[in-house]
């Protein structure tokens, strides 16, 4: 049986999908989340609230995702809260 | 040395309480950044239980030195005690939360507080009963037994992490060790309310052990933030 992702983890791995394609439409998205319709637009929402992610829409009015530098900063800090979970046992 | 202890008790006690309410507040602050960018439950629960341990012995060595230079009225005095009572046993309930977050709460559920929400409410509730005892028995026992019991459960909680995943997270073998110092310091001061009539030297020896423990988790969380 697979392991049930972590928060963390999910969040990390969506990151990684819009920093991997640059910007990325909300379908693209959600197949590359592999989550739920219902969990990927909490997690979204989540995302834009606390600005790790930003939705622009372009002249056709069709939306898609980018990083932001905050994104960028928990990428680059993942590392870091991984290991202080896993070596306080969290 | 212990002589030389015991002739500056009020001191070192004031000392001590600076010492432990001083890494409990750094341990918080470094990992404050951790949180806000995870919102990590089992980061929460770990700051929370350093906070209390640090207001806790802010509020009983601090404060309650000020008693011994005559600041406040003794009629004060059971305030601070069922105060620090109150906020050690929390803070402890807290740490083996930190643990064990995961079997009580979905991985998914929503963001909520974590100083109240109906699980810890619980722990506050089994903590106001714990404190009420002791005060109306006026003793320290209830408290002491809990930790201990508590802290057995730490033990091998920490130990199965350990055997787990200690060779890939180092920390690890730390954290037990710091589990097991806590459990020898709350032993020691049990046996020293039973047996040894508050027997001075074993107090001591549990305020020694209790420097190492938190200076353990202030290496810990120093060394991983620091990466």
């Amino acid at each position: 049986m697979t392991k049930k992702r972590e928060r963390l983890e999910v969040i990390k791995d969506i990151l990684e999908s819009v920093k991997g394609t640059r910007s990325i439409k909300p379908t693209r998205l959600l197949y590359a989340s592999n989550l739920s319709p219902q969990m990927f637009k909490e997690y979204i929402n989540e995302l834009i609230k606390k600005e790790f992610i930003k939705i622009d829409i372009d002249k056709k009015e069709k939306k898609t995702f980018s990083l932001t530098k905050k994104g960028y900063e928990f990428l680059q800090e993942y590392r870091v809260i991984e290991m202080f979970v896993e070596n306080f046992g969290l | 040395m212990f002589n030389l202890i015991i002739e500056n008790k009020e001191i070192i006690k004031l000392f001590y309480g600076i010492v432990i309410g001083l890494i409990c507040l750094i341990i918080v602050l470094k990992t404050d950044r951790l949180f806000r960018i995870s919102l990590h439950q089992g980061i929460r629960y770990f700051r929370n239980a350093f906070l209390f341990f640090g207001i806790g012995f802010i509020i009983r060595y601090l404060l309650g030195a000020l008693f011994s230079y005559e600041f406040f009225s003794y009629s004060y005095y059971p305030i601070f005690n069922i105060l620090f009572e109150f906020f050690l046993i929390m803070a402890g309930f807290f740490l083996i939360y930190s643990l064990l977050w995961k079997k009580f709460e979905e991985l998914h559920e929503p963001y909520r507080s974590s100083l109240l929400n109906i699980k810890i409410v619980v722990l506050y509730i089994m903590t106001f009963v714990l404190v009420f005892l002791d005060y109306i028995w006026k003793t320290y026992s209830l408290m002491f037994f809990s930790q201990i019991v508590l802290f057995v459960f730490a033990s091998l909680i920490s130990i199965i992490n350990y055997i787990k995943n200690g060779e890939k997270y180092r920390f690890l073998k730390f954290y037990f060790l710091a589990m097991l110092l806590t459990l020898s310091a709350w032993t020691l001061n049990a046996l020293a309310l039973l047996y040894f009539n508050w027997n001075q030297n074993i107090i001591i020896s549990s305020y020694i052990l209790n420097v190492i423990i938190f200076l353990l988790f202030l290496y810990g969380v120093v060394k991983i933030t620091k990466k």
